[in-house]
């Protein structure tokens, strides 16, 4: 990764969505493919794939492990740049950091000496959004409600759990509420019933913000609940290997989708692609 | 949790109580020593005691301002700058490349052995003592700002890029308070450094300070005075890390909480 400063100057400062911009791609790869070199050796993370995400479309990404799948959100993220295709993002090429987009990313990448209410205010806090410490002090205490952080507010990253720790990076990325959100793998240290909360909570709030979504995940379940289509990814080198739009209305009720005749068919139909993917995957 | 702080705070007692008793028996022991076989080389913890009181009352405070002042000027001027540099130099991979190597190099020059130069240069004052405590303070701290600069995560600089930070709030935000670590153990390194350099100045070369003192006494063969001298800066060197160690504590609390 280059230390791209000068680049990222002359970048476009965030910009809030306008009525205007309704329907279309909001993400658009095309023929994108990744190599890595590892001391001198090339090994290829991507196949060139194809993939849109329209506009308020919540897409999940499913696959076995080193799929590509994190390689895809980070190619969205402008934190790589593919070896060969291109990504558009809002029909414009991405060049540098997309700072359109919060990606919240595998590992937590919370400050260490700040407290947790403290971490979820850092993008209130920056001078591209210009809050006042009232309003930023109410939307804290709002979001730590909200991830169900209650009484963990003063505590460091360090006196926190991981999966603690993995909702004040939710909460610290819904709180200024990009037009697109990457997630990867955001609930996966969470514990079962926290975890229907949250995809409760996200429905809500990517509806209700008119929000894109690039989801990552390994639970197919969780995938099909939140999403309007689950993209399921080959093992490594990855490729796009199925796509199926997810036909069941919004709002939906989280606690219950899982029982609906349409999931549970769409869930084994998924399962089969992913199935070979995953023996493969774990052979490699 | 409660349980185990309970005997934390007993034992902790009690080797505090252990401590007092030992260092007691040791000037106990010196003390007999020296009285049974004679203490012309080695004072004794009573005459000590009688000097510096006796200094107390006439020019200690004196001295103790000035080597304090040398240490507190020097440390001011050589940490600030020593932190300036490391975080430029820390932040630019090119100017890093360049310049640190020459500054490596300069300080491979043991600092002490520069005391003659500098009173050469600036005289029998304060200035020389000032000055070599400023260029032990600034390599100990361009040292450790540019080490702490270069291991910031640099996931959490993206993270704070993709949320719209822009390059004076990455400063702010992350890269300031993560090289903080670093400056304050650069500190409190440099802490007995600056002590050092004070005093070897004065020892060279002075009228004020404790160095002085140490001087005078040995030339005239003053065991008394020489030692006592040596415990009043022992002192000051409990007495300054304690305060650092404070300071560093209260900076850093949210590391105290990482297990």
């Amino acid at each position: 990764m280059p230390r791209g400063d000068t680049m990222l100057e002359n970048r476009p400062k965030p910009t809030p969505v306008s009525a205007a911009n309704t329907g279309g791609a909001m993400v658009r790869m095309q023929d994108v493919a990744k190599d890595f070199s590892v001391r001198g050796k090339e090994t290829r993370a991507l196949q060139p794939i194809n993939l849109t995400v329209n506009r308020r479309e919540f897409v999940s990404l499913v696959g076995p492990s080193g799929c590509g799948k994190s390689t895809a959100l980070n190619l969205v993220a402008g934190l790589l740049t593919p070896t060969s295709g291109q990504v558009f993002y809002d029909g414009q090429l991405v060049q540098g950091l997309n700072e359109r987009v919060g990606y919240i990313t595998q590992k937590d990448t919370l400050l260490p000496w700040r407290t947790a209410a403290d971490n979820i205010a850092v993008p209130l806090e920056l001078r591209c959004r210009n809050e006042s410490r009232k309003v930023i002090r109410e939307r804290v205490a709002e979001m730590i409600e909200l991830v169900g952080l209650r009484g963990f507010d003063k505590h460091y990253p360090g006196e926190l759990s991981g999966g603690m720790r993995k909702r004040v990076a939710l909460a610290r990325t819904l709180i200024y509420e990009p037009e697109t959100l990457l997630m990867d793998e955001p609930f996966g240290a969470l514990d079962a019933q926290l975890k229907l909360l949250m995809h409760d909570q996200l429905q809500r709030l990517t509806q209700q913000r008119k929000m894109t979504v690039m989801f990552v995940t390994h639970d197919l379940a969780e995938a099909i609940a939140l999403s309007d289509r689950v993209v399921v990814f080959s093992a490594r080198p990855g490729r796009i290997r199925a796509e199926r739009e997810i036909p069941l209305d919004r709002p939906r009720d989280v606690f219950k989708v899982r029982f609906a005749d349409t999931f549970s068919r769409l869930h084994e139909e998924l399962w089969n692609e992913l199935k070979d993917e995953v023996v493969k995957g774990t052979d490699v | 949790m409660a349980d185990t702080t309970g005997t934390n705070q007993a034992s902790s007692t009690k080797i505090l109580i252990a401590q007092v008793l030992l260092a007691v028996a040791l000037v106990a022991f010196w003390e007999l020593v020296g009285r049974k076989f004679g203490y012309s080389w080695t004072s004794l913890p009573s005459l000590i005691a009688v000097r510096i009181v006796e200094w107390i009352g006439t020019d200690l405070a004196h001295h103790v301002t000035v080597t304090l002042s040398e240490i507190f000027i020097g440390l001011t001027i050589g940490g600030t700058s020593g932190i300036l540099l490391g975080l430029v130099l820390g932040r630019s991979i090119v100017l890093g490349t360049v310049f640190r190597p020459i500054i490596v190099g300069f300080y491979s020059v043991p600092i002490i052995t520069l005391a003659p130069l500098f009173i050469l240069w600036f005289g029998l004052d304060l200035a020389p003592k000032i000055v070599l405590v400023t260029v032990s303070a600034f390599f100990l701290l361009f040292f450790n700002t540019f080490s702490g600069v270069r291991a910031i995560d640099r996931d959490l600089i993206l993270s704070m890029r993709i949320m719209g930070a822009s390059s004076g709030e990455e400063f702010r935000k992350v890269i300031a308070p993560g090289a903080m670590t670093w400056i304050i153990s650069g500190v409190k390194i440099a802490l007995p450094y600056a002590f050092a350099a004070a005093v070897t100045g004065e020892l060279l070369a002075s009228r004020d300070g404790l160095g002085s003192l140490l001087a005078k006494a040995a030339a005239q063969f003053d065991m008394t005075g020489l030692y006592s001298a040596l415990v009043v800066l022992m002192v000051m060197g409990i007495v300054t890390s304690a305060i650092a160690v404070g300071v560093e504590r209260w900076m850093l609390r949210w590391r105290n909480a990482t297990g």
